[in-house]
């Protein structure tokens, strides 16, 4: 079973509700895209809202683009694009928001394409490690608890992308308090490489 | 303690009270399914804090409920208040044609009032009361606002007079079921809620809008400082202005104080 398909098994086995710590790395990330966004609302019909506060929303466009992946399901929120002055376009299918610190305006932004969509719906964040360059840790526990519970109100799965890397345990400690379970990619991709190898 | 008595004090609420539900579901939240029915509301902020937006929201969604509602302009022209309206989701341009929304320009209602004039005397102010208290029991509105009551106020000149003009507009819309949003402006520095100070005491509610700055950035926030007739929540909210009309979510704080 490929990485991706056994990240949606693990998913599907837990309620629409549940909020997901994913730990990957740098090799998990397509894993991790592929899974979230094509596989999962492929197979239970959900509309994405993809946060992202680590790279422009056109890059990730490229990305899934690539990776053959829906476009028509996927809506992003993109909190990075208007600070690099100029980057913006008119896509309907992106919002974007001011700056990652502003987190109450991405909490709306989520509102709003909640309220728009028929169908139900997974955020995924991605990650926790560039909004914490931005906020400090306190800011951004609040922001996660509301914005999961709310999401998890309106039945939607969340997903949360976090690099276990040096200095990211506080942020692991605060998924763990939000989080209903957690997916190590990073250790699931260890295991199919020594498999390999064996 | 008489039950005159109990509805008289503020903070205490008569859970029992009919609600007009303003279709902003943060703020019918906030307010614990809406406001008071015939409560004047002042709705406070400096510009751009999206007062006028906000008023327009509640209007549509009252007159898209069947509640005749009426917006009194008295700055900007009407005609292009609704341009701006235009872009709006929740906005249908047949209720204006079917007369559920009805927006009046004060100015023009001056004029026929042959109140065109600087400054109003007290038989003035009698006469615009009862100008809208007409108007709102002929059309049968429900839902009022005068956008601004500051700009009003300005003709008034003396504080005597605006206490007058706000207590006699509040008995008589109160007394007609129709529940009202007093548009107020205040400039971003102001530490009170009115202009005059005099519209803040007497309105039976305060919707604080304002800017705030945290770390470069601006954000819009709303806050209910006072609502007679429900218990609501005190906090501030961060709100947007989207296509599908106004958002809000709750102020962070992050552990410490702004």
């Amino acid at each position: 079973m490929s990485i991706s398909r056994d990240i949606v098994k693990q998913i599907k086995e837990l309620p629409p509700s549940a909020a997901i710590a994913l730990n990957t790395n740098v090799d998990g990330y397509i894993e991790v895209l592929r899974a979230a966004l094509d596989m999962l609302p492929a197979d239970l019909d959900l509309e994405c809202i993809y946060i992202t506060t680590s790279l422009p929303s056109q890059s990730i466009q490229h990305v899934l683009k690539l990776l053959e992946v829906d476009m028509d399901r996927v809506h992003f929120i993109d909190c990075i694009s208007q600070i690099m002055v100029g980057a913006t376009t008119n896509d309907p299918r992106i919002q974007y928001v001011e700056s990652p610190t502003m987190l109450e305006n991405i909490m709306i932004k989520v509102e709003y394409l909640t309220r728009r969509s028929n169908k139900p719906n997974l955020v995924l964040l991605d990650s926790m490690n560039s909004l914490a360059i931005h906020n400090n840790i306190k800011i951004l526990s609040e922001f996660l608890h509301i914005m999961v519970n709310n999401l998890r109100a309106k039945e939607a799965y969340t997903l949360i992308m976090y690099l276990e890397e040096e200095g990211a345990e506080e942020i692991a400690r605060m998924l763990n308090l939000v989080c209903d379970a957690s997916i190590d990619v990073t250790t699931m991709l260890d295991s199919m490489i020594s498999d390999d190898e064996d | 303690m008489g039950s005159e008595s109990l509805e008289a004090s503020e903070g205490i609420a008569n859970i029992d009270r009919d609600k007009c539900r303003t279709g902003i579901d943060g703020l019918d939240n906030i307010l614990n399914g809406g406001i008071p029915r015939g409560n004047t509301v002042l709705i406070t902020g400096s510009c751009g804090t999206g007062k006028t937006t906000m008023s327009l929201e509640y209007l549509v969604h009252g007159a898209s409920n069947d509640e005749p509602s009426l917006f009194i302009s008295v700055t900007e022209d009407t005609s292009k208040l609704l341009n701006n309206m235009i872009p709006y989701e929740f906005f249908d341009n047949t209720l204006i044609e079917n007369g559920k929304l009805v927006l009046i320009d004060m100015p023009v209602m001056y004029k026929r009032l042959g109140l065109d004039k600087s400054e109003f005397t007290t038989e003035d102010i009698d006469v615009i009361v009862q100008a809208i208290g007409d108007i709102v029991k002929e059309l049968g509105i429900k839902r009022l606002v005068i956008d601004s009551i500051t700009n009003v106020c300005f003709q008034l000149k003396t504080n005597e007079k605006i206490r007058d003009f706000i207590l006699q507009l509040g008995k008589v819309l109160s007394g007609l079921g129709c529940t009202s949003l007093l548009v107020s402006e205040i400039s971003p520095a102001e530490q009170r809620y009115s202009l005059y100070g005099v519209e803040e005491a007497i309105a039976d509610g305060i919707i604080l809008m304002s800017n705030l700055e945290r770390r470069g950035d601006l954000l819009r926030t709303l806050q209910v400082v006072k609502m007679r007739g429900t218990t609501h929540s005190r906090s501030k909210y961060v709100l947007d202005m989207t296509h599908i009309g106004v958002l809000l979510v709750p102020l962070l704080k992050g552990g410490g104080g702004i």
